[in-house]
């Protein structure tokens, strides 16, 4: 059989599992020379072993060990975020959000721009699962496995936006949001179809807080979240909170 | 008795050095992962290189071959001798070296890619460039693909030396990595890796807008590298798309790759669009809701694309050599093998 089987819903530890995994496997039996180079140049190992093993463990990447779990930092959540004036976004009204004062804060560590949805804060690399509580039953629901990898990538649809998230462990983290239309907005106010002047003017940062072009977007990035708009003719079409964290 | 001295003491070092030496590669076999339990698609790209190598079709790309097309079936129904270079998100310039590497042993008649890892122009994970490249022999091709693949924050010097990565593993130590210290079982079928479970496909998000739908100059280089390889040796190269429905193929991206087959002449099939010519049923022929197909799914593919390279690409059937005929008897044994145990595992009845 190959390997474990895996479960019928695909992997099941989370992706530092799978980032464990990597290695290599023996060469089976073959190319006696190769090993003998190999072995003559273990010895040139011993030398950066000891280098190695006294320095700190390097991260190559893709960890989600480190996710960012100090408690808020004081910065302001801004106010946000559905448009217009209703109290709930499933019936299409628009309504203003609450921000972190009036809100349920299912995760608020005040880290990196945050949404905001009916009075619920959702932070990007935040633990999913009291946000999602709070938002209630998504309008449609998506899983997926990444190859290799173990967990699944999940994806919430609700009325005007997607959360994204992603596995580590037992948990679930927020990956992504992605604003769908503009009955929500950003907690700035931006939501799909204003102008490059009105993001501009919302997102005033200066250095490295101004907005950078990225893959045809223009990237706004804080505690190592992106915020990323892409504009069609100077008018956005997609706004989208993204992880840094699969990005390493 | 100097010179006798002189000598016992140049033993003595060299002794030493060999026992550290001996040490550390065992060490460093004890210490690498050999994915062989759970993530067993880190292992895909070294088994090719304990075959005989005469295939006259190798399919080079990520899951969307691994896990979509049956060399058993090809060779069952058209007598094709095919092998599957492929590894999880293998990246196109992998995908590349990994044909100039197959080159040294055997120039196959035909080359299968898939068009999928065009979407990257960058390495994504480190540990998606292990799986792929950890596997390979070393070699020239080994060390452009280490080197074309490395992120930023990877050394060079730790895939040479995999200890100097693997060195704190020792925590996280199964039975397995003793148990396979010298030798790995065998985890793929002709790099084909099976799953017979079903999971229909449901609710598929489309995809989400993008900045930019080109496709990267990176990517584009390593195609053209790779079509004028083939051109090089007379090999045909076909282009396909799986059926896989996500990660979302996007129309901006079929026709950047509709127009590069047709100004090169290339074949091109994308199974999205073949999907009541092969027979895919997406409620029975994937086992994770669309992303990859199941045994039932890669069996399909595998009939339609054997079709086609049998009649249309002229590959050989050579069921009627013995010696060949012989290691697939033993290979079909195994798939055989695999395919009740997993019906078995997941409660099933064969279809």
């Amino acid at each position: 059989m190959t390997g474990e089987m895996r479960n019928q819903a695909g992997r099941t530890e989370g992706i530092v599992g799978a980032e464990r995994a990597v290695g290599r496997i023996s060469y089976r039996g073959r190319g006696a020379g190769l090993r003998i180079a190999g072995s003559a140049s273990l010895f040139a190992a011993c030398l950066f072993l000891v280098t190695a093993c006294s320095q700190e463990e390097k991260v190559v990447n893709g960890s989600v060990q480190n996710l960012p779990a100090e408690e808020g930092s004081g910065e302001e959540i801004g106010t946000a975020n559905m448009a217009g004036g209703g109290d709930n976004a499933d019936d299409g009204q628009a309504v203003d959000g609450t921000g972190t004062d009036g809100g349920e804060t299912a995760a608020d560590s005040g880290k990196g721009y945050t949404f905001v949805y009916q009075g619920v804060t959702v932070e990007i690399d935040a633990d999913a699962a009291p946000i999602l509580d709070q938002l209630g039953e998504p309008v449609s629901y998506f899983e997926a496995a990444s190859c290799a990898f173990d967990g699944l990538d999940k994806m919430y649809t609700y009325h005007g936006f997607e959360l994204d998230t992603y596995p580590d462990g037992d948990k679930d983290y927020v990956s992504g949001v992605i604003l769908k239309d503009d009955s929500v907005l950003t907690a700035e106010g931006i939501g799909i179809g204003d102008t490059r002047e009105e993001l501009e003017q919302a997102y005033p940062g200066e250095g490295a807080g101004a907005g950078q072009e990225e893959n045809g977007m223009l990237v706004y990035e804080k505690d190592g979240m992106k915020l990323c708009f892409i504009l069609q003719e100077d008018e956005i079409i997609s706004i989208e909170y993204r992880s840094t964290v699969l990005e390493d | 008795m100097e010179r006798k001295e002189k000598m016992r003491k140049i033993i003595k070092i060299a002794g030493s050095a060999l026992v550290v030496l001996v040490t550390l590669w065992l060490l460093q076999r004890l210490l690498i992962p050999k994915y062989v339990d759970d993530v067993v698609e880190g292992a895909f790209i070294a088994e090719y290189y304990g075959e005989e190598k005469d295939f006259d079709v190798i399919f080079i790309g990520d899951c969307e071959v691994y896990e979509n097309f049956s060399p058993a079936v090809l060779w069952q129904e058209y007598g094709i001798n095919s092998y599957i270079r492929g590894s999880a998100q293998q990246y196109i310039w992998q995908s590349y070296y990994l044909l100039e590497d197959t080159l040294r042993y055997e120039v196959p008649e035909v080359l299968v890619f898939n068009v999928l890892s065009l979407q990257y122009n960058e390495s994504q994970r480190e540990a998606y460039n292990r799986m792929t490249l950890e596997g390979m022999e070393w070699s020239l091709p080994k060390v452009k693909a280490i080197l074309a693949s490395m992120k930023p924050e990877e050394e060079f010097l730790d895939y040479v030396f995999p200890i100097l990565r693997y060195h704190s593993r020792w925590s996280e130590l199964t039975g397995a990595d003793v148990q396979y210290l010298f030798d790995k079982k065998q985890v793929s079928h002709n790099g084909y890796y099976m799953r017979v479970d079903v999971k229909a496909a449901g609710d598929v998000p489309g995809g989400r807008v993008l900045g930019d739908y080109n496709f990267g100059e990176k990517a584009w280089e390593y195609l053209d590298k790779m079509r004028k390889l083939c051109d090089e040796k007379g090999i045909q190269l076909v282009l396909v798309k799986a059926p896989s429905i996500y990660p979302y193929w996007y129309p901006e991206w079929e026709d950047q790759v509709e127009e590069y087959a047709a100004e090169h002449g290339l074949r091109y099939l994308n199974f999205l669009e073949l999907r009541e010519e092969t027979g895919i049923d997406y409620d029975t022929d994937t086992y994770d809701g669309g992303l990859h197909m199941n045994l039932s799914g890669a069996e399909k593919l595998s009939r339609y694309l054997g079709r086609m390279l049998s009649e249309e690409l002229g590959v050989p059937d050579r069921r009627g050599e013995e010696a060949l005929a012989g290691r697939w008897e033993a290979k079909l044994a195994a798939y055989e093998a695999e395919k009740q145990a997993q019906y078995a595992y997941y409660d099933m009845e064969e279809p």
